[in-house]
C-alpha cells in the first residue's frame, strides 16, 4: 500500500485535531451500523430510494444504458457486417496460418497412443468401427456416384468464377488394398498388423509438394529402431497424388474427400510402447518445427500385445 | 547528570574554553565540531527499510495478485501431476505475477522512498539559524553547526538551539510544552533556582521555544546529548497519521479490489455451474483479478503526487507533507495576516500634499522614478525637509542594488522618507553632507515632532535652515504661514481649512500623514558662529512655514489584488485578521479587493443614510470590519453571524489569541480553513487550522513548526498557487483513474464472453500485464503534468466528505460507458482477425472445449480448412496482439477525452501538453516494439500483426472521443440536468 509521508507529531498529540478529521476508515464503524447502513442503502422508506435511486431515477438510468446499449450493438453488428461483406464466401481472405498442412491418423479415439491385444476383440473392436466409419464416404460406390474421375500426376485445377460449383475426384476404398476393410474387415488388427490412416489438412488452394506428389515415411521416434521393422504405405508406395489438389473450399467443393495414405504396420515388436513418427516429404512441407508436432508430421505410439 | 547550573559565570568559561565577551575561536569551534559531531538529533530509528519493503509486498492490491500466482502454481501442480502439456504456462504466469507485484513493489518503495527524500530536502530549505558569538563577532550560524561553548543570543519566537545555560537574561520566558508537557510558559533567569537541571531557571533546552524576552548563553550540551535527546522516548513516538489523499486512496484500493472479487466470485460460481472444471474456473478467476487490478495505479499516483510538492516548491510554497496539497485544494476560507503577506511590510510614501493638492506617489515593489508634479517651489522646498529632517541611512556598500532593496538603518517611516527622496533627488548622503547638520532634536512621543537645523548649501546664504517634521496637526500649530507655489502667504482660516481637509482624507486611507516646516533663521538674529543649543531651545520653534504633507502606508503586494479576486471567484472567502488599526486596515482590504468596492461596512450604510449605527439593517452590508475591542466582548454565536452574513470581513487590532477565536468559528460553520502566521503567538491557530500556513522569512521557529506548509516569500499570491496546485491534482488524479479503470473492462470483458459463449480467448494474462505495466504507464503519468481546465479556480471548494476521488459517477463512466465502447472496438478487430484467416464470428460460438484440444488437429474452419492446434493457438495469439492493439488505439483516444473532464478538449488545447504526447507516442512505440519486436518471442504471446488491423478500432476511438466532447457539450449545456449529475465526475 502506498503510504505518503505524514504529518509531524505535535499533530497526532493534538486531540482536537484528530476529531475534526472525516474517518474513512472502514474498520471503525461497527457491524451493526454497517448493517443498518447497508439495510438503508437497499431501501430507502423514507425517500422510497433503492440502491440509493428512485423508481423513476432507475427508469431513466436504465432507459439510457438501454438505448446506448443498443446503439453500440448497431453499431457492433454493422461493423461486422461491413467486414464480412469484403470477404469472399468460398476463399478465406489469408491463408498464411494454416498452411503448410498439418496431418492426422484414423483411427482416432482417446489419443495417440493405440493400444491392444490381438487376443482380446474388445481392446481393439473400438478402432476396427471407427475405420469403418470413417472409410465409409470413401466406399467404391459412394465415390463413383458422386465424383469423377482424374488424371493423376496432375493438379486438377477448375477455372470459372469462385461460385462455380467444383467437382472432386474419386478415392475410392480400395486404391487402399489390403487396409481397405474390403478383405480384411479388421483393419489387420487381428493379426497384430494394423492399418492406419494419414491424411493432410485441406487448406484452400494448397498445391502440396509443387508438382511432385507429397510422400509418406514412417521410423521410430527416439527409440529402439528395430522395434519398427516394415510398413506398407498405400496407395502408391504412401504418396498423396496430385490429382486431388488443390482444394476450393467446402461450399463449391462438396463432395472433397480428402487422399488418404494408409501405413500398415506389418512387423512391430510386440509387448512394447513403440513411439513412431510418420512424417510428410515434399517440396513446401515442413515436418520438423519443434512447436508444432502435428505439422507436416505425427507421433503416435503403438502398444501391441498378445 | 551535569552541575553546569550550579557553576558560577567564570567557572563556565574556564571549563568549555570559552569567553563570554569574544565567544569561541572558529578554529575551536570547528575542531570541537569535529569531536562531537553536528548539533542535530540523531532520526528515530524509522521502519526498517525491508519492513517498509515487505509493507509494499503485501499491500494495496499486490495480495490479489499474489493470490492470483498462489492459484497459477496450484493450478500448475495439479495439471503436472495430471500429466497436461500446458501446465507449464501456469506456472509462468504465476511467476509472471510474482515479477509484476515484486517489481511494482519496488518501484512503489523507490518511489516512497525518494518522496520522503523530497519532503526531508524541503525541511531542510527552512534550517535553524542561530546568532552565535565567535572571534568575537556575531555571526548567523545553521544551528547544526553549534558546540560545546558557544556564546548564543536567543530572542522571542526563536527555538533554542541547544541545552544552553543562561548568563544573560531579560525578560526570558520559554515553552517546555514539547519537552515536559507544561503548556504554561516558564521564565527563565540566570539564578541558580533549583538542584534538578531539569528544573532550574538557568537553563534552556534543546527544542524548546523562547516565548518572548531576551537571553545570552553558553551551549552546554549539543545534539544528541542534550536533554530531549537523551529522551528517546519522545523521538521514537512519531505517530502515522493517515493523510486524506491516502485514505482517498485506500476507498479506491477497497472499491476496486471489491468489483475484482465480487466479478470474479460471481463468475468462478457461473462457470463451475456451466459444468467447467474447477481447475478451469480458478484459472478463469485469476484472468479477472489480473484484468480488474490496476497494477501500474498506485505507483503512478505516488509519482504525480511527488511531481505536485516539487512543482509547489517551485513556486514558494513548501509543503510539509503531502498532505497539506490535497488539504490546501479544498480550502474555503483563508484567514490571512496583513502585514508582509497582504502587504510589502515596508513603509512607502503614498500620498503628497501640498500647494493645496493632494499627489500620488508610486507604491510598486519596483519603483525608479516617481510621477508627480516635481515643477513647483513648493516640491523643491518640502523635498529639502524631507532630505534634510531624517536620521535614517543607507548602509554603506550597497551602491549597486536597487533603491528599494537596499539595507537602511533607521524606522519604518524614515526609511520611506529616506528611499522616497533617494528615488527622486539622487545621492541623498552627499545633499546631508552638502547642508550641514549643526543642531537636532530627534522625535519623542511627548513633543511629537522632529527637528534639525542646517546650513545652506548655498555659499551665499548664510542663513541656517530650520526644518521640522512630525504629526500634522502639531506642525500646523507651530506655523503662521504656509508656501503655496513657493511663495509664503499667511495661514487663514480658508488654508488651515484646506490642510484640515487633505488630513482628513489621507488619514482616512489609512495612512500615516506627516507635516513638514521650515524656517530660515535671519542671519542677524543667528549668525553663523551662534551655538544651537537643544535643550534650552534658543531658536524659534513657532511661526514656522507649512510646507506640506507626506503619507505613508505599507502598499499591497502588487499581485496580492489579482490574488484575492481569484480566491473569490474560486468560492474561497478572504478573510483579513491583523493587528493594526481598523481604518488602515479596511484601506488596504479596499485596495487589495478583500472588501471589493461596492460593499458597505455597517458603517458606511450609517453614514450613507445619516442615521444611527444601531438602526442600519444589519443584512444589508456585506462588508464588516470588526474590532478587536469588540470580538473581546461577542459570543461565538454573535461571531458565527457575523461570519455567516458578511462575505467579506475584516478582523481588526485583533490579538493572536483571537485568531484562535476566529479560526474556530470558521470552521464551524464547516469550513476548511486555512490561515497564515508568523510569530510565536500563532502558533495555536496555525495548529487549529486545518492548513497553517507560516511564513518563510518573517515567519518564527515556532510558527514554522506548527505550520504545515511554509510560504518562501511571505506572499499571499502564493497560497493561492497553492490553492490552485491542491485542486489541480485532485482534478489529475481523477483523470489518471478515469483513464486506467477504463480499460480494465475492455481486458474483463473478453474473460466474461469466453466464459459465457466459449468463443477462443480474446486476450492474454500476460498481454494484459503488458497493457497495464507497459503501455499505459507513461500515458497516466502523463496526466498530472495536465494543465488547469479553465474552471478550476472558478468553482466552489470541494467538499472533503461528498466530493470523493473516485466517485460512483466516475465508475460507472469508466466502466459501464467508454469501457464497453473500447471492449466493442477490440472484439470487432478480434473478430476481424479470426474471420480473415477463415473462422467467421458465427463459428466461433461454443467452440473452446475443440479449440482447446491437444488432440484435435484436424479442426475445420468455416470454409473447410483444417487446423492443427499450434496453428490455432498461433491464431489466438494474433488475436491477443489484435485486441492488445485495440485497447491500445482506443486508450489513446481515452487519454485525449481524459484531459478535461468539463471543457471541450479543443478549448484545453491539444497540444498544450507535451507530455500527453509523449505518453501517446511511448504507448504506440511499446506496442510497435512488442508486436514487431518481440513478436516472436512466443512466451510473450505476440505475433507480428498485419499492419491494417491497427485502424480496425480506430473508428471506435474516433467514437469514444466524439461521444465524450457530446457529453462535455451537454454537461456545459445543461448544469445540473439529469445528465450532468449522472455524467459528471
Amino acid at each position: 500500500m502506498l503510504s505518503l509521508p505524514v504529518g509531524h507529531e505535535e499533530k497526532v498529540q493534538d486531540p482536537d485535531r484528530e476529531k475534526d478529521e472525516p474517518k474513512a476508515n472502514m474498520g471503525s464503524k461497527s457491524w451493526a451500523e454497517l448493517a443498518g447502513e447497508m439495510k438503508i442503502f437497499l431501501w430507502n422508506p423514507e425517500e422510497r430510494t433503492c440502491l440509493g435511486r428512485t423508481a423513476k431515477s432507475w427508469g431513466l438510468i436504465l432507459l439510457f444504458y438501454f438505448i446506448f446499449y443498443t446503439c453500440l450493438a448497431g453499431m457492433f453488428a454493422f461493423c461486422l457486417y461491413a467486414m464480412l461483406l469484403t470477404l469472399s464466401p468460398y476463399t478465406p481472405r489469408f491463408r498464411d496460418r494454416v498452411s503448410p498442412p498439418g496431418v492426422m491418423i484414423r483411427p482416432y479415439l482417446n489419443g495417440f497412443t493405440i493400444a491392444f491385444n490381438v487376443s482380446q476383440p474388445s481392446t481393439w473392436q473400438p478402432y476396427v468401427d471407427s475405420m469403418h466409419h470413417f472409410l465409409a464416404a470413401y466406399d467404391d460406390k459412394v465415390q463413383e456416384e458422386k465424383n469423377i474421375e482424374c488424371v493423376p500426376g496432375q493438379y486438377f485445377i477448375q477455372g470459372g468464377y469462385d461460385s462455380v460449383e467444383k467437382k472432386a475426384c474419386q478415392f475410392k476404398r480400395s486404391l487402399l488394398q489390403n487396409c481397405s476393410g474390403i478383405e480384411d474387415p479388421t483393419f489387420g488388427f487381428s493379426k497384430g498388423q494394423p492399418c492406419i490412416l494419414l491424411k493432410m489438412n485441406r487448406i484452400i488452394g494448397y498445391r502440396p509438394g509443387a508438382g511432385a506428389p507429397v510422400s509418406v515415411d514412417c521410423k521410430v521416434q527416439k527409440g529402439n529402431e528395430s522395434h519398427l521393422r516394415s510398413v506398407d504405405f498405400y496407395p502408391g508406395n504412401g504418396t498423396f497424388d496430385l490429382m486431388y489438389y488443390p482444394y476450393y473450399g467446402k461450399f463449391t467443393h462438396v463432395n472433397y474427400t480428402s487422399p488418404l495414405v494408409a501405413m500398415h504396420f506389418t512387423d512391430v515388436q510386440r509387448n512394447h510402447l513403440v513411439p513412431i513418427q510418420c512424417r510428410l516429404n515434399g517440396k513446401g512441407i515442413i515436418n520438423d518445427l519443434n512447436s508444432d508436432r502435428f505439422l507436416g508430421r505425427i507421433i503416435f505410439t503403438l502398444s501391441i500385445g498378445k | 547528570m551535569q552541575d553546569d547550573h550550579r557553576l558560577s559565570t567564570s567557572d563556565l568559561e574556564k571549563k568549555y574554553g570559552t569567553s563570554i565577551d569574544k565567544g569561541l575561536s572558529s578554529a575551536r569551534a570547528a575542531e570541537i565540531l569535529a569531536r562531537d559531531g553536528p548539533n542535530c538529533l540523531t532520526p528515530p530509528k524509522a521502519t526498517p527499510e525491508i519492513v517498509k519493503f515487505l509493507k509494499q509486498m503485501i499491500g494495496g492490491f499486490s495480495i490479489l495478485l499474489w493470490i492470483g500466482a498462489g492459484f497459477s502454481w496450484i493450478s500448475f501442480g495439479i495439471q503436472l501431476a495430471q500429466g497436461v502439456d500446458s501446465a507449464f504456462d501456469n506456472l509462468y504466469l504465476g511467476v509472471v505475477l510474482a515479477l509484476v507485484v515484486i517489481l511494482t513493489g519496488i518501484f512503489a518503495y523507490y518511489q516512497e522512498a525518494k518522496s520522503t527524500n523530497i519532503m526531508a530536502s524541503f525541511s531542510k530549505m527552512i534550517p535553524q539559524q542561530a546568532l552565535v558569538l565567535r572571534d568575537a563577532e556575531k555571526k548567523e550560524l545553521p544551528a547544526d553547526q553549534l558546540v560545546v561553548g558557544d556564546i548564543v543570543e536567543i530572542k522571542g519566537g526563536d527555538r533554542i538551539p541547544a541545552d544552553i545555560r543562561l548568563i544573560f537574561t531579560q525578560g526570558c520566558k520559554v515553552d517546555n510544552s514539547s519537552l515536559t508537557g507544561e503548556s504554561e510558559p516558564q521564565s527563565r533567569s540566570c539564578d541558580f533556582t533549583h538542584e534538578n537541571p531539569l528544573e532550574t531557571k538557568n537553563i534552556a533546552f534543546y527544542s524548546t521555544t523562547c516565548v518572548e524576552g531576551t537571553a545570552t548563553g553558553i551551549v552546554i550540551n549539543t545534539g544528541d546529548r542534550t536533554i530531549i535527546g537523551r529522551i528517546a522516548s519522545l523521538a521514537s513516538g512519531v505517530g502515522n497519521e493517515k493523510t486524506p489523499i491516502a485514505i482517498e486512496i485506500e476507498h479506491f484500493v477497497y472499491l476496486v479490489a471489491g468489483v475484482a472479487i465480487s466479478i470474479g466470485v460471481l463468475f468462478f460460481i457461473i462457470s463451475v455451474s456451466m459444468r467447467y472444471k474447477i481447475l478451469d474456473s480458478i484459472i478463469f478467476l485469476i484472468g479477472i483479478i489480473v484484468a480488474n487490478v490496476p497494477e501500474g495505479l498506485l505507483a503512478t499516483v505516488t509519482v504525480s503526487l511527488s511531481l505536485t510538492a516539487k512543482r509547489m516548491a517551485k513556486k514558494n510554497c513548501l509543503v510539509k507533507n503531502l498532505e497539506a496539497v490535497e488539504t490546501l485544494g479544498s480550502t474555503s476560507i483563508i484567514c490571512s495576516d496583513k502585514t508582509g503577506t497582504l502587504t510589502q511590510n515596508r513603509m512607502t510614501v503614498a500620498h503628497l500634499w501640498f500647494d493645496n493638492q493632494i499627489y500620488s506617489a508610486d507604491t510598486s515593489e519596483d519603483q525608479t522614478t516617481q510621477p508627480f508634479d516635481q515643477s513647483s517651489a513648493t516640491w523643491t522646498a518640502l523635498s529639502k525637509i524631507v532630505t534634510l529632517c531624517n536620521r535614517a541611512e543607507f548602509r554603506p556598500g550597497q551602491e549597486n542594488l536597487p533603491i528599494m532593496k537596499r539595507v537602511v538603518v533607521g524606522d519604518a517611516s524614515e526609511t520611506a522618507l529616506l528611499k522616497f527622496s533617494e528615488v527622486i533627488l539622487g545621492d541623498v548622503m552627499s545633499i546631508r553632507a552638502q547642508n550641514k547638520k549643526v543642531a537636532e532634536i530627534p522625535f519623542n512621543s511627548t513633543n511629537k515632532f522632529q527637528l534639525s537645523i542646517h546650513e545652506t548649501d548655498d555659499p551665499q546664504d548664510k542663513r541656517f535652515l530650520l526644518v521640522m517634521k512630525g504629526a500634522p496637526e502639531r506642525i500646523l500649530e507651530r506655523c503662521s504661514t504656509i508656501m503655496i507655489n513657493g511663495k509664503e502667504e499667511p495661514l487663514d482660516s480658508e488654508k488651515a481649512e484646506a490642510f484640515q481637509t487633505a488630513y482628513m482624507e489621507l488619514g482616512g486611507m489609512g495612512e500615516r500623514v506627516l507635516g513638514f516646516c521650515h524656517l530660515y533663521l535671519p542671519e542677524n538674529e543667528f549668525p553663523d558662529t551662534f551655538q544651537f543649543d537643544t535643550d534650552s531651545m534658543n531658536f524659534p520653534t513657532s511661526n514656522l512655514c507649512f510646507v506640506g504633507l507626506l503619507s505613508m502606508i505599507d502598499p499591497p503586494r502588487s499581485t496580492v489584488p489579482d490574488a484575492v479576486s481569484k480566491c473569490r471567484s474560486a468560492g474561497i472567502k478572504v478573510i483579513m485578521v491583523t493587528g493594526d488599526h481598523p481604518i488602515t486596515a479596511k484601506a488596504i482590504a479596499k485596495s487589495v479587493g478583500i472588501i471589493s468596492a461596492t460593499s458597505e461596512t455597517v458603517e458606511d450604510i450609517a453614514k450613507r443614510l445619516n442615521i444611527p449605527v444601531e438602526q442600519v439593517n444589519r443584512r444589508e452590508a456585506t462588508a464588516a470590519v470588526v474590532n478587536g475591542m469588540e470580538l473581546k466582548d461577542m459570543s461565538s454565536e454573535q461571531l458565527d453571524e457575523i461570519l455567516l452574513n458578511h462575505s467579506e470581513i475584516v478582523f481588526a487590532r485583533t490579538s493572536p489569541q483571537q485568531k484562535l477565536i476566529i479560526v474556530e468559528g470558521c470552521q464551524r460553520q464547516g469550513a476548511v480553513v486555512a490561515v497564515t502566521g508568523d510569530g510565536v503567538n500563532d502558533s495555536p491557530a496555525l495548529k487549529k487550522a486545518d492548513i497553517g500556513i507560516a511564513m518563510g522569512i518573517a515567519g518564527s521557529d515556532a510558527a514554522k513548526n506548527a505550520a504545515d506548509m511554509v510560504l518562501l516569500d511571505d506572499n499571499f499570491a502564493s497560497i493561492v498557487t497553492g490553492v490552485e496546485e491542491g485542486r489541480l491534482i485532485f482534478d489529475n488524479l481523477k483523470k489518471t483513474i478515469a483513464y486506467t479503470l477504463t480499460k480494465n473492462i475492455a481486458e474483463l470483458c473478453p474473460f466474461l464472453i469466453y466464459i459465457i459463449a466459449s468463443i477462443p480467448m480474446p486476450i492474454g494474462t500476460i498481454t494484459i500485464l503488458f497493457i497495464d505495466l507497459g503501455t499505459d504507464i507513461i500515458p497516466s503519468v502523463a496526466l498530472a503534468y495536465e494543465k488547469a481546465e479553465s474552471d478550476i479556480m472558478n468553482r466552489r471548494p470541494r467538499n472533503k466528505r461528498k466530493d470523493r476521488l473516485v466517485n460512483e459517477q466516475l465508475a460507472i463512466y469508466s466502466y459501464l460507458q467508454i469501457g464497453i465502447m473500447q471492449s466493442v472496438g477490440a472484439f470487432v478487430t478480434y473478430f476481424t482477425v479470426y474471420a480473415e484467416q477463415g473462422f467467421l464470428p458465427l463459428t466461433l460460438l461454443g467452440v473452446r472445449v475443440n479449440w482447446e484440444s491437444n488432440a484435435i488437429n484436424d479442426f475445420e474452419d468455416s470454409y473447410g480448412q483444417q487446423w492443427t492446434k499450434y496453428q490455432r493457438t498461433y491464431l489466438q495469439w494474433t488475436g491477443y496482439t489484435a485486441f492488445f492493439v485495440s485497447i491500445t488505439i482506443q486508450q489513446v483516444a481515452d487519454l485525449i477525452i481524459r484531459k478535461t473532464r468539463r471543457n471541450s478538449i479543443f478549448r484545453q488545447g491539444l497540444f498544450r501538453n507535451k507530455v500527453i504526447w509523449v505518453g501517446i507516442f511511448s504507448q504506440i512505440g511499446i506496442a510497435l516494439i512488442l508486436t514487431y519486436g518481440l513478436g516472436h518471442v512466443t512466451a510473450l504471446n505476440f505475433t507480428p500483426l498485419r499492419f491494417q488491423y491497427w485502424f480496425v478500432a480506430v473508428p471506435f476511438a474516433i467514437l469514444i472521443w466524439v461521444y465524450d466532447e457530446i457529453r462535455k457539450l451537454l454537461i456545459r449545456r445543461y448544469p445540473g440536468s439529469w445528465w450532468d449529475k449522472n455524467m459528471y465526475y
